[in-house]
């Protein structure tokens, strides 16, 4: 696998970035540098061995199932770039 | 300023009634104003700093402290969410952002009476090693070589935090460690920088990079330091699920020194013929040293070592990639404006992230993508499980580990590597304690030719904070390293 021109375009499309033409060439230089180091992995075997995704042995406990007053409509629109009454804005979906 | 103080020594000094709350943070505001060209504060708390004085002076005076360490002031890392305070991640896409909330982080500092002085500059999102993708600029390293005015890095992520008590801007500092941005920093700037456990300390409120490997920890001057600060921030948290319900130690308290019979083992692979000779000389004196004071050296092997960084720049960047979705220029930051939804989202990360940051997020949605998900994801993850194997043998026959914290000590702002994964190599003898889990701390130990600070790493097994602050303090108390930067800056 390698970058190219239109795996980085499409790469920036999934990760909703949009990369400019005068960048694409250090870019995917840049990626494949990253690629080729992390490709030596390859060489290990692993066919026996179950994927880590947390070091923590413990049990992920869940909380009672109550309403609280934390987070008011208020305090999560504070932030917002746009907003009107109690919704954010963004531009028109629908056409 | 005449002295340097520590966390220690100004419980001491207001506990006698010798300096005020007030007194000693104007004192800091001083000096942060005098080391601006350090760029260590990406926002100074200056007015709110001083009114929380002034009630921890009446709060000691009424004798309702809230601990001994009421009134001290700290540096916290631009990363921790603080109610009202600008917290921007020294990022573009968050430099209009004040939170409604505290991270619990910060909240326990201010439950012990800490003051905040404000908050301390960084790699954009913690994602660097040098502290030069931060959207407002490097930070200076307060060390400078022997024989040469040029800039140094002060390593990174956590940049400032390790600059700022190095150079006096700050008593302490709270950073964040994802793959060696406490230790790595602390090293650089002859500090004491631990990393704990994974899961020691909450990380709710703290603005997330690679979730699995993220951690909160102390810069300090000493290791008492750092035992006094993981004291009062660590602890079980509800609002972490992963924090850990595995009850937390009076760390300071209980500090001690004794090593004997103790059994430190040196691995074979951090071992490299590229490792400066003075830093093999600092690891090997400090094996000698921890010998003459009662311990058993032994040569061990961590066979996997050299896997961990390649493993680390899948899973980190993957995690990054999730977690800097919420980035979307609709809930809070920067927006800008497009001819739709899709357009709107592109251009606004596109111009709200640095480049190191949209590096690994591309990488981070490549390695999760359909096809690629288990030749690279599922690989890095299956490699974690080696390592941290490794470590698990590893402790059944020693206690804890030495190691160099860095491959070099800091080098110049101007000769930072373009390559990113030269940059990467940095964190070589740092990533694979976050990988596994374990709490690591840098030590300064001696300087090297350029009068450049050395740091040396001890590891130990998950939840053994106390061992490894015991066997830290054993090698500052034989040491006792004094250097400190010339202040250069104060002109």
């Amino acid at each position: 696998m390698e970058f190219d021109k239109k795996s980085l375009l499409k790469l920036g499309k999934l990760a909703r970035i949009s990369i400019s033409e005068d960048k694409l060439n250090n870019l995917s230089k840049d990626l494949n540098s990253i690629l080729e180091f992390v490709d030596q992995l390859k060489e290990i075997k692993t066919d026996q061995v179950d994927p880590t995704s947390n070091s923590l042995n413990q049990k992920l406990e869940v909380r009672d199932d109550k309403v609280d007053n934390k987070n008011s409509t208020e305090d999560v629109l504070e932030n917002a770039p746009e907003k009107e009454m109690d919704f954010f804005v963004v531009p028109k979906v629908i056409e | 300023m005449k002295d340097s103080h520590t966390l220690k020594s100004l419980a001491v000094l207001l506990e006698n009634n010798k300096i005020s709350s007030k007194e000693v943070t104007s004192e800091y505001l001083k000096n942060i104003e005098s080391g601006k060209e350090l760029n260590c504060y990406n926002t100074i708390s200056q007015e709110k700093a001083l009114i929380d004085a002034e009630k921890s002076d009446e709060r000691r005076k009424s004798q309702n402290l809230r601990s001994k360490y009421d009134g001290i002031p700290i540096g916290i890392k631009d990363l921790f969410c603080t109610k009202g305070v600008t917290t921007t991640a020294s990022s573009r896409i968050l430099s209009n952002f004040i939170p409604n909330y505290e991270s619990t982080v910060t909240q326990k500092c201010g439950e012990a009476g800490l003051i905040s002085l404000g908050k301390l500059n960084c790699d954009e999102f913690a994602m660097g090693s040098t502290n030069k993708t931060s959207f407002f600029g490097s930070v200076k390293n307060p060390w400078k070589s022997l024989n040469s005015d040029n800039e140094l890095v002060p390593g990174g992520s956590s940049g400032g935090s390790a600059a700022a008590v190095s150079g006096d801007l700050c008593v302490a500092s709270l950073g964040t460690d994802t793959g060696g941005s406490i230790r790595q920093p602390a090293s650089f700037t002859g500090t004491v920088g631990l990393k704990p456990s994974y899961g020691r300390v909450s990380r709710w409120g703290i603005i997330a990079f690679a979730s699995s490997l993220d951690q909160a920890g102390p810069i300090t001057k000493t290791v008492e330091d750092a035992a006094i600060l993981l004291d009062i921030i660590s602890g079980h948290d509800e609002k972490d699920s992963t924090s850990s319900v595995n009850p937390k130690e009076n760390y300071y308290e209980n500090l001690n020194p004794d090593i004997k019979g103790m059994k430190i083992g040196i691995p074979k692979e951090f071992r490299s013929d590229k490792l400066p000779a003075s830093t093999q000389k600092s690891w090997d004196e400090c094996a000698d040293l921890l010998k003459t004071n009662g311990a058993e050296i032994l040569d061990i092997s961590l066979p996997h070592t050299m896997s961990a960084l390649p493993a680390y720049y899948i899973i980190a960047p993957a995690e990054a990639s999730s977690n800097l979705a919420r980035y979307d220029g609709v809930r809070y930051g920067l927006r800008v404006k497009g001819n739709d939804l899709i357009d709107m989202y592109e251009k606004t990360r596109s111009e709200g992230f640095g480049d190191e940051v949209k590096r690994r997020i591309l990488i981070g949605t490549f390695v999760l993508s359909s096809g690629y998900y288990d030749a690279y994801y599922i690989k890095a993850q299956k490699i974690r499980s080696l390592i941290k194997s490794d470590y698990v043998e590893a402790f059944k026959k020693v206690d804890a580990i030495l190691t160099p914290s860095t491959p070099s000590t800091a080098f110049e702002i101007a000769n930072e590597p373009s390559d990113p994964v030269q940059n990467y190599l940095n964190d070589i003898f740092t990533v694979p304690v976050n990988l596994a889990g374990l709490p690591g701390i840098s030590i300064p130990f001696a300087n090297d030719e350029n009068n450049l600070p050395i740091g040396l790493q001890l590891i130990t097994n998950s939840f053994e904070e106390q061992k490894l602050l015991n066997v830290a303090r054993n090698i500052e108390e034989t040491i006792n390293y004094s250097e400190t930067p010339e202040k250069w800056w104060f002109k």
